[in-house]
């Protein structure tokens, strides 16, 4: 995993984006088309903002609670 | 929009108009906006029908007092023949008069029984407290004297010894004060309360009553006490002074009570029979007379040519319906010989702003509208906000859990449309209900940013195999650093669940995120700023404002955002150097131009001085151009047009001027100073608000962390608390808490968490993103129809 993901991701979305394109229904195409693309370009973003955020953390997870296990 | 003009022949115009309306299709501009509303041509049928919507509310009146139901069918309304008209008309005359004769008479009825009542309970009144009094003969000494009284009573023919009433109960205590004033205490006063309350008609109320009995002496002062008591309301009753006659009087009371009230209950019965006839009916009638109102009102509207043969209708009706409306009317008038003719006609008038809705978009469609109506043919800023609105609503709600529930609720009004749909719904479900689509897709998305933000009721789930991993050997109580292995694929990495550090982490996370996405959120909606210009093709908008306003925007805020993710991307491990601070990058950036203290790559001290220079251009490019292109075109047609008009010309130019003011709107002219102080306004406004409104969007971070806390605090302080306890009090603790917790998510943080969000979405979107692109100077289409004439009386 490296941050090439984010952009085979984004080539993903814009072909699923392209695809929602050419075949939305005729009836309230432009509703459809805005709305499925819309949605789809939000949801890849927060991912890859997601996603990104977490690539190179400069700081890691701490915590002094937990127990070793039992190895019996 | 189109503007189309009718020709109908006057004959035939009621029923014409009335098709209209049931096509709902256009709305009618008003022709006689200069006539006063009673000069209009149809204001006689007008009053007519008001004077029958008067007679149906008194109905309603009456059936709303009786607690009748008026039963609402869904009619199927044809044209309805103006002789019907004119029998509705009838009906409700002779009904009103049967209506009110009934009333009457059992409202005198209700006064006879009234008084008949009164007057036998103060004949009860008397007769316990003579009663009384002789069983203590022997022990008051005043006693004997009153039955020397009755004694010389029942030999003189003089009843009027005593006075005996009923007075309201509240009035007692007045009654009793101002007799002892007035009569300085040289008085008897006695009163007994009513057993049952008395029925007033005047107020339709049961009253508390009491009777009294007075004692004085001297006809002056009897005089003067009946004038008090009837001052007061009081209803006075001649009762007999002897037993026996007060006997007689008694049974001859009580038999004309009881022929009344046979008498009253049959005519009751008259009347509630004749109302729950009217009830059937009343609703269907009242649609038809309240179309019919509806079809006079719109003709008002029109005007008459000439020889008032034809009615000249003129209105705005979607381009692509003009065949649906010719066809209609074709169909309807084959018969006549004059045909109704519909022309469209070109104008320079601003046609009302029309966007088709569905089901689906139509709750997002009011959104907006709450707002302002877009301007005729400008960006419709509701299509965006179908998944915008919501999506940035998720960005702050984001759990799986508390969206499961809230897609349930609206999944469940969804499923069942129809049944809720013919419902009667009262004020907030409406809201609910209206807006059910946009619960919906807010729930799914609030699952979505749910499995982002790793929560489900606060908890997380491990999904994928997580990117951290923490080290095999240690002693309990140690503090562990987990090593990185890996990137955790979707969304935020369960490792942190729990951790020391978790709030550092997400802190930073949410904030980067909200910046980002209201970066891109306030850039899509300008881009729409775009599409206006070119559509209204004005280039100076384009030149002028838009791309100065798109070069200040990204070179501030898109270069912050490029350095956000830019950040990312690095692993400052490898590369061996200390991350920068991004937000002490941007503010030195302007504070101090050129120096860096901790680079992020490398020329960044050129690239930011150039991006400065390029912001700071931008602001007279913005503030100047498009005043200066103004003044320009100005001067040049004051070049073009030297010739002053003479008097005569400007004389006859006013007069044509007068005539079109009716049909055409005036170019709005606008002189230098207008331009300029606007443009002024627009700049300091767009530049501020570049700043402000990324800051604003800082509430998805607040809010989202705000949500994140408040449902783990929750859950440790019910639930999660329970989970430790051993034993069948741990089961018991398991179970209350459990509805405990349960029932808290849903009220605070599903509904009141949700409605917070939801309300700061809506903000972001009125001002954050529709300040970017929307005029919102349009007026509503309004077609003339027959929707919901009667919502707000039946």
């Amino acid at each position: 995993m490296s941050g090439y993901t984010v952009i085979i991701v984004f080539i993903f979305v814009a072909a699923l984006s392209t695809l929602a394109w050419i075949f939305a229904p005729k009836e309230n195409r432009t509703v459809f088309r805005s709305s499925v693309i819309l949605c789809l370009a939000m949801c890849y973003l927060m991912w890859a903002i997601t996603y990104l955020a977490q690539l190179h953390p400069l700081e890691a997870p701490r915590r002094s609670d937990l127990r070793p296990e039992k190895h019996d | 929009m189109s503007l189309v003009q009718l020709y109908v022949p006057t004959e035939v115009s009621r029923d014409i108009i009335y098709q209209i309306g049931q096509l709902n299709l256009i709305q009618f501009r008003d022709l006689n906006s200069k006539v006063n509303e009673f000069q209009r041509s149809f204001v006689k049928e007008l009053r007519r029908l008001d004077n029958v919507e008067r007679q149906f509310n008194l109905f309603k009146k009456e059936l709303d007092q009786r607690e009748i139901p008026i039963k609402t069918f869904p009619y199927e309304h044809s044209i309805v023949a103006q002789s019907d008209i004119d029998e509705h008309v009838e009906n409700a005359k002779l009904l009103e008069d049967r209506v009110l004769q009934l009333i009457d008479s059992t409202d005198s009825l209700y006064q006879k029984q009234k008084d008949l009542k009164q007057f036998k309970y103060t004949i009860q009144a008397v007769d316990h407290f003579f009663a009384a009094n002789y069983a203590q003969q022997e022990s008051y000494e005043d006693s004997a004297l009153l039955s020397q009284l009755e004694a010389q009573g029942s030999s003189d023919t003089h009843t009027a010894s005593f006075i005996s009433g009923v007075i309201s109960r509240e009035k007692v205590g007045t009654l009793q004060q101002i007799l002892w004033r007035v009569l300085r205490g040289n008085l008897y006063y006695h009163s007994e309360e009513l057993v049952e309350p008395v029925y007033d008609v005047e107020s339709k109320s049961y009253v508390n009553k009491n009777s009294f009995i007075i004692f004085s002496h001297g006809a002056i002062i009897y005089d003067r006490i009946k004038k008090i008591c009837e001052s007061l309301d009081a209803d006075l009753y001649n009762v007999e002074s002897t037993k026996n006659l007060r006997l007689g009087q008694l049974t001859d009371t009580e038999i004309k009570l009881g022929d009344l009230s046979t008498v009253l209950s049959q005519s009751e019965n008259a009347l509630s029979s004749e109302l729950i006839m009217i009830s059937r009916d009343l609703a269907k009638w009242w649609e038809v007379i309240a179309r019919e109102k509806a079809v006079y009102k719109t003709m008002n509207l029109c005007d008459y040519d000439d020889s008032r043969k034809t009615l000249v209708a003129e209105g705005w009706i979607p381009t692509d319906e003009i065949s649906t409306l010719t066809s209609t009317i074709k169909g309807a008038d084959n018969s006549q010989t004059i045909p109704t003719i519909i022309n469209v006609l070109d104008t320079t008038r601003t046609p009302p702003t029309f966007h088709r809705t569905n089901k689906f978009t139509n709750a997002f469609q009011n959104i907006c509208d709450a707002y302002g109506i877009a301007t005729y043919r400008e960006v419709n800023p509701g299509l965006a906000t179908v998944i915008t609105f919501p999506f940035m609503f998720a960005i702050m709600f984001g759990d799986v859990g508390h969206g499961f529930i809230l897609t349930l609720a609206a999944f469940t009004m969804v499923y069942n449309e129809k049944k809720l749909n013919a419902m009667k719904r009262d004020e907030i479900f409406d809201m609910a209900f209206s807006g059910r689509y946009i619960l919906l897709l807010m729930g799914i998305f609030s699952m979505y940013t749910g499995l982002l933000y790793n929560d489900i009721f606060s908890r997380s789930m491990t999904l994928f195999s997580s990117g951290w991993e923490w080290p095999e050997n240690f002693k309990v109580g140690e503090t562990l650093h987990a090593k990185s292995v890996g990137t955790y694929v979707f969304g935020l990495d369960p490792a942190w669940h729990g951790s020391e550090n978790a709030l550092l982490f997400s802190n930073s996370y949410k904030m980067k995120l909200s910046v980002l996405m209201g970066y891109v959120h306030m850039s899509y909606s300008y881009v729409f700023s775009l599409v206006n210009y070119v559509h209204f093709n004005s280039v100076i908008d384009i030149v002028g404002n838009f791309i100065p306003g798109l070069l200040f925007m990204q070179g501030i805020f898109g270069y912050l955002s490029l350095c956000i993710v830019y950040k990312w991307t690095v692993n400052w491990y490898v590369v061996d150097k200390q991350p920068p601070g991004l937000l002490n990058m941007l503010i030195s950036m302007f504070l101090s131009p050129g120096t860096i203290a901790e680079p992020l790559y490398e020329g960044q001290a050129s690239v930011q001085m150039f991006l400065l220079v390029v912001a700071l251009i931008c602001v007279p490019w913005l503030l100047l151009l498009k005043p200066l292109y103004y003044k320009r075109k100005i001067d040049q047609e004051a070049h073009q047009y030297q010739q002053l008009p003479t008097d005569e010309d400007e004389l006859s130019n006013n007069e044509v001027d007068v005539a079109h003011d009716d049909d055409d709107e005036g170019h709005e002219a606008h002189d230098f100073g207008d331009i300029m102080i606007h443009q002024v306004i627009h700049t300091i406004e767009f530049c501020l608000n570049c700043v402000s409104h990324t800051a604003s969007y800082l509430r998805l971070w607040a809010l989202s962390l705000a949500h994140a806390q408040l449902s783990t605090v929750l859950w440790s302080m019910t639930l999660g608390g329970a989970f430790y306890t051993p034993g069948l009090l741990g089961v018991i603790m398991v179970f209350f808490l459990f509805g405990m917790w349960f029932i808290l998510t849903v009220c605070i943080l599903v509904v009141m968490e949700g409605t917070s969000a939801m309300l700061h979405s809506l903000r972001l979107h009125w001002v954050e993103s529709m300040s970017k692109f929307f005029e919102g100077e349009g007026t509503l289409y309004e077609p003339f129809g027959f929707n919901d004439l009667l919502g707000n009386v039946l």
